[in-house]
């Protein structure tokens, strides 16, 4: 039986370049469409993925406080409040906010250099020079993302001015910089202590920007969260609610994409459709002919089965190595400002990119499947029809 | 054998545009013989032949093949058969194109599990006979409507069937062409016992039969035996 196949497969081959404006178009237009759609979702999922492990280096538990509904800096005496609740191994506080260099805004992040908890992975991240320890409590240094560093062109024992929001000009010393272009965690980001980001962010002594909390790795989180919330004026993010919200984020975003590129594909595919009218009545007087030579209509249906298979999936593969290419090589221009929702992106940001097994399967679906409706069902459908009749047809 | 009894067909029935291209017409081919089926153009031919050939279902009749009602069995069935059996030789001669003329011949061969350039020896032999051994790398775009038909009857005999079933055959060739096609088909009948239904208008083709069928309106209104 292989030998059929086998015939019938290169006769499929041949069809493809018999109907050659019916490929060249399918070619053209379902190339051009999944490019569109596969970066769109590569990029969704590069995000997402980065996000996810961008909250792998958070806090079990992130503790705000809310004052008037919106949040506000937290006093320090919920500290020991926190760490007296069972199954709180450590409670470390934290002070963040923004700085605007140029017209750019970095994420600085101040940490209690004194624990020995250190944020998970950080430390492995750096591209040049070290992580701060507690020797670096109060001395003015940093350490720098990528982007910055990109920015400024930093390197380790440089130093760098910001400007608080009184105007005040504060003098930092680089002393490493986290490596990953493409992590969003560490792009822009700026590590300093505890005591400098107070400095700099001129927040009073008995308050810091939240609390990072830690829990015993045998306590469920959600218990501990739960007990945290019972605090007056206190929000709590744990982990897996951070993902949750970035992957909405990003989700919604890419959704208004994904819904367009899909109306797109759904036009595409009406091409295709058109495409099989055009080729529908040589196609008609082929399968007829063919019939009335013996192809049985499992044979006619084998044929065009090849020929939308080669052609899907060649054009989706190609839609998606484009799609990566335009997104991973050329940074997404146009798409990477919308789904991140920045529009301060710098130069040096790398765009995330991930080929997730569901979008790559979602891909070669919507191209695949309605390709193969649009050319076998009329294939069947003219199968099934005396091939006296489909010949007829064909040329009347 | 082949025998249609009361073969029946009617095109769109029960519309306004119902058209009865075929009535109550009894056929019969033994093995091995030549029958001509006679009449002017839309008397019904094609039709009766295309039914006769399995790859036209009529309204109403039996086409009995060896004493089994053919008309009776599933469209798998009739086309594995017509795959074995039967070669068609079209009016319109309905050449693929894209491809040479070796390529048309060996296509039909393509839905068997064979090797079809084990048929190639076959293909060029008989574009050999027929005269157009130089076109066999010609695409058919490029050949004469005589070539086109020598061609077509190649490929209705590469597989060597046991039944020729050719409508109008000479319709479109020049007179030389037209002698060799009428020399061809005694031959294959009396050389290798195939059986050869030809449906035409021409009474030259039409004396090599064994038995002349001539239809009216769709009806059989004589029958003449040699």
């Amino acid at each position: 039986m292989l030998r059929k196949h086998k015939n019938l497969f290169f006769y499929s081959l041949d069809c493809l370049k018999k109907y050659k404006m019916r490929t060249i178009v399918v070619f053209v237009v379902f190339t051009f469409a999944v490019a569109m759609l596969s970066s769109v979702l590569f990029v969704k999922d590069g995000l997402e993925r980065e996000a996810a492990l961008s909250v792998v280096k958070a806090p079990d538990i992130t503790v705000q406080y809310l004052k008037a509904g919106r949040i506000a800096s937290i006093p320090l005496d919920y500290s020991e409040k926190v760490t007296h609740l069972d199954g709180v191994v450590e409670v470390r506080p934290r002070i963040w906010g923004y700085v605007g260099v140029g017209a750019y805004t970095f994420t600085v992040v101040g940490l209690d250099l004194s624990s020995d908890r250190l944020p998970t992975g950080l430390e492995s991240e750096m591209d040049e020079g070290r992580f701060l320890s507690a020797y670096d409590a109060g001395s003015g240094r940093v350490v720098v993302g990528p982007l910055l560093a990109g920015m400024l062109q930093l390197h380790v024992n440089d130093t760098v001015v910001f400007l608080s929001e009184s105007a005040k000009a504060h003098t930092f010393a680089v002393v490493g910089i986290f490596s990953g272009e493409s992590s969003i965690y560490t792009a822009d980001l700026i590590v300093m202590s505890i005591q400098d980001a107070r400095n700099f962010f001129e927040i009073p002594q008995e308050y810091v920007t939240d609390l990072m909390v830690y829990v015993d790795p045998e306590a469920p989180i959600d218990n501990v969260a739960a007990k945290i919330v019972t605090l007056p004026n206190t929000r709590v993010l744990t982990q897996d609610l951070l993902i949750r919200g970035f992957k909405t984020a990003y989700a919604a975003r890419g959704g208004i994409f994904t819904t367009i590129w899909t109306i797109l594909l759904a036009a595409v595919t009406l091409i295709a459709f058109s495409q099989a009218i055009i080729v529908g009545v040589q196609s008609r007087f082929e399968v007829g002919l063919l019939k009335t030579f013996g192809f049985t209509t499992l044979d006619i249906i084998e044929i065009r089965l090849i020929e939308s298979l080669i052609l899907g999936v060649f054009t989706a593969s190609l839609g998606m190595i484009i799609g990566v290419v335009y997104s991973a090589f050329f940074n997404a221009p146009g798409l990477s400002q919308i789904l991140l929702g920045w529009a301060f992106l710098p130069s040096e940001f790398k765009m995330p990119t991930h080929m997730s097994y569901i979008s790559i399967f979602s891909i070669y679906t919507v191209t695949v499947i309605p390709l193969l409706f649009a050319t076998i069902v009329p294939a069947w459908l003219n199968a099934i029809t005396d091939p006296d009749l489909a010949m007829r047809r064909a040329t009347a | 054998m082949i025998e249609a009894t009361k073969l029946t067909k009617i095109y769109k029935k029960g519309t306004p545009h119902e058209v009865v291209a075929a009535s109550d017409v009894n056929i019969k081919v033994d093995d091995g013989a030549i029958v001509a089926l006679r009449g002017p153009s839309g008397c019904g031919k094609t039709t009766v032949l295309s039914m006769l050939g399995l790859i036209l279902t009529p309204t109403e009749g039996k086409i009995l093949i060896d004493e089994e009602d053919a008309t009776a069995y599933s469209d798998y069935w009739k086309t594995l058969y017509r795959r074995q059996n039967i070669g068609f030789i079209f009016q319109h001669i309905n050449l693929l194109p894209g491809y040479t003329a070796l390529e048309n011949v060996l296509i039909p061969l393509l839905c068997r599990d064979e090797d079809v350039s084990r048929y190639k020896s076959r293909a060029l032999e008989l574009f050999q006979r027929l005269n157009v051994i130089k076109r066999g790398d010609s695409p058919v775009e490029q050949l004469s409507g005589g070539e086109q038909q020598r061609v077509a009857i190649v490929r209705a005999l590469v597989k060597d069937p046991k039944v020729i079933l050719a409508d109008e055959p000479t319709v479109f060739v020049d007179e030389e062409t037209h002698d060799l096609i009428r020399e061809m088909f005694v031959e294959l009948n009396r050389e290798e016992g195939k059986s050869v239904v030809v449906s035409t208008h021409d009474p030259e083709l039409a004396s090599i039969a064994e038995k002349v069928y001539r239809l009216t309106a769709g009806k059989v209104t004589s029958v003449t035996s040699k």
